[in-house]
């Protein structure tokens, strides 16, 4: 938690930051959200939620170019130090995995689809054990930022290896069924990438948990 | 992937150096707080071998010891970096620059009243000591360029005229030589004789400079030198700084946040006449470790 300070002498600098956190708040429920839905479509075989996803990535990249044509203002305007100045860069850090997260709900939409209009496929259900542990992987991620909780930041980083287990697990299974011909090989082929999808936002929470770790106590725990 | 103990952050290895017996805490965040609290205002020192100027323990007075402006000072400066001394009006760091060159001393009632300044190993203030000597040694830049109503020529060579230097081709060669040092050469060598009050405010700050630099002092003490300068002056003085650092120890006074971490390789935060934290600079504004200064450097003081 960041010690209590005092605010800045220029309040147009603390309603730019509060503006900047609130906006990056805001994008990573859109993210969250788009996201589950991508999961859920293909779950539920609703081909309009998948629909959705793909449309409203619009919203989710315009976010993004908002909160670095703001984020840039505070850098030009105020050139903030300390953890100023960790926040504002980290924020355009976020901004940017999330705006990658918004990428892959839509890949995995797109896939979704592809399965949906192929006729039945009930192994769909195999990717739920992942999508979960994925999904509580980014909720933890968003909830460390808006609570600037290095702490539970931590747990992200660590807990993204179970993720990735849960995906090697999941492709072999799915290698394994297409090597047996244990089901339509399009579809198989399209949960393999939509188990990989998963895993890369996985990552991508575990690079917004470094960024909120790096805001806190300035240490760059990235590649360590 | 990452895990917890594999790289402590930067504020976890000050509170380990400070004091062993903190015990390294598991995250960042249990860190932060007993690192605030436990460090010292000097977590990263410059060692002696190191320091070309020692200050110890100083205390100054203005009126014969009644009140203290500057209260148990200890820091060493570098040889042949830059440091900036930076604070609030009133911290005290322009009378702590003065001490450097005893200044101070023009003011009748004025007094270290503890501790020593050291320049080399040498006790300034000792009894033996003669001002106008360590000033050769420590020369000083101040705020308002203030060039002397006489030539571009006569004000360089005016200290080297007063140490007894008459012959005219030494002077001659000082005079370019301290001109060029000061990226001034090529802008006044056809005009060396004319007014130096002619030039323009950043290029009578550059003659000062080269004024200062022509006796070959050890350090050059500047207070807030491109205060009174365009942006333009003020990159140029800031390029010299960095060239200058070469040869001088500087000691730079500045209210510039911004040039202070361009030009300077440690900065010192002085508050109400204590130093409140000394360290590099980019840990300065980077990740201070006292709450007082980030408060300052980020503008959230008052």
């Amino acid at each position: 938690m960041q010690p209590e300070s005092s605010n800045h002498i220029l309040s147009s600098f603390d309603s730019e930051l509060d503006q900047l956190r609130i906006d990056l708040i805001q994008m990573g429920n859109l993210v969250l959200r788009a996201f589950e839905s991508s999961v859920n479509g293909l779950l539920e075989q609703d081909i309009g939620r998948c629909n959705d996803v793909i449309a409203d990535d619009d919203i989710i990249d315009q976010k993004e170019k908002e909160i670095d044509a703001n984020g840039m203002a505070i850098l030009l305007r105020y050139s903030p130090v300390a953890t100023d100045f960790r926040a504002a860069v980290s924020t355009l850090s976020i901004s940017r995995s999330l705006e990658r997260i918004g990428d892959h709900a839509v890949n995995v939409a797109r896939s979704g689809r592809k399965i949906m209009k192929h006729g039945e496929f009930p192994e769909v259900r195999l990717v739920e054990p992942l999508f979960e542990a994925t999904r509580d992987l980014l909720n933890k991620a968003l909830t460390a930022y808006t609570n600037s909780d290095p702490q539970l930041a931590m747990e992200v980083i660590e807990e993204d290896d179970k993720v990735d287990k849960l995906h090697n697990k999941l492709s072999k299974g799915l290698t394994t069924m297409a090597g047996s011909g244990g089901g339509d090989v399009e579809s198989i082929l399209h949960l393999l990438f939509i188990s990989r999808f998963l895993e890369r936002v996985g990552d991508l929470a575990a690079n917004i948990g470094e960024d909120v770790v790096f805001i806190s106590s300035a240490g760059d725990i990235r590649h360590a | 992937m990452v895990t917890t103990t594999s790289r402590p952050t930067a504020t976890a290895e000050i509170a380990t150096d400070t004091d062993p017996m903190n015990q390294p805490a598991d995250t960042a965040d249990k860190n932060r707080e007993p690192a605030r609290s436990h460090v010292s205002n000097n977590p990263n020192p410059v060692a002696k071998e190191e320091a070309m100027i020692e200050v110890d323990d100083v205390s100054f007075s203005y009126d014969m010891g009644k009140t203290n402006i500057l209260r148990n000072i200890s820091f060493n400066i570098p040889a042949g970096k830059v440091t900036a001394l930076i604070g609030p009006s009133g911290c005290g760091k322009s009378t702590l620059l003065r001490c450097l060159n005893r200044m101070n001393d023009l003011v009748d009632t004025s007094k270290v009243t503890n501790g020593q300044i050291r320049i080399m190993g040498q006790d300034i203030n000792a009894g033996d000591v003669d001002p106008i000597e360590l000033r050769k040694q420590v020369g000083m830049v101040f705020q308002k360029y203030n060039p002397f109503p006489k030539s571009i020529y006569d004000n360089v060579a005016y200290g080297l005229r007063i140490q007894g230097i008459k012959n005219k081709s030494k002077l001659d060669e000082a005079v370019e030589k301290s001109l060029q040092r000061a990226a001034l050469w090529s802008e006044v060598k056809d005009r060396l004789n004319s007014s130096a009050l002619g030039l323009s405010g950043g290029q009578q700050q550059r003659l000062c400079i080269a004024r200062t630099i022509a006796v070959s002092p050890r350090i050059v003490l500047m207070d807030e030198p491109c205060s009174a300068l365009d942006p333009i002056a003020t990159a140029r003085i800031e390029e010299l700084i960095a060239e200058l650092q070469e040869e001088f120890t500087i000691v730079i006074v500045t209210h510039n946040m911004q040039q202070a971490t361009r030009v300077s390789d440690r900065t010192a935060f002085f508050y109400l006449g204590e130093l409140i934290e000394y360290d590099d600079t980019t840990t300065i504004f980077g990740n201070p470790s006292v709450t007082q200064t980030e408060d300052y450097v980020s503008g959230r003081f008052g």
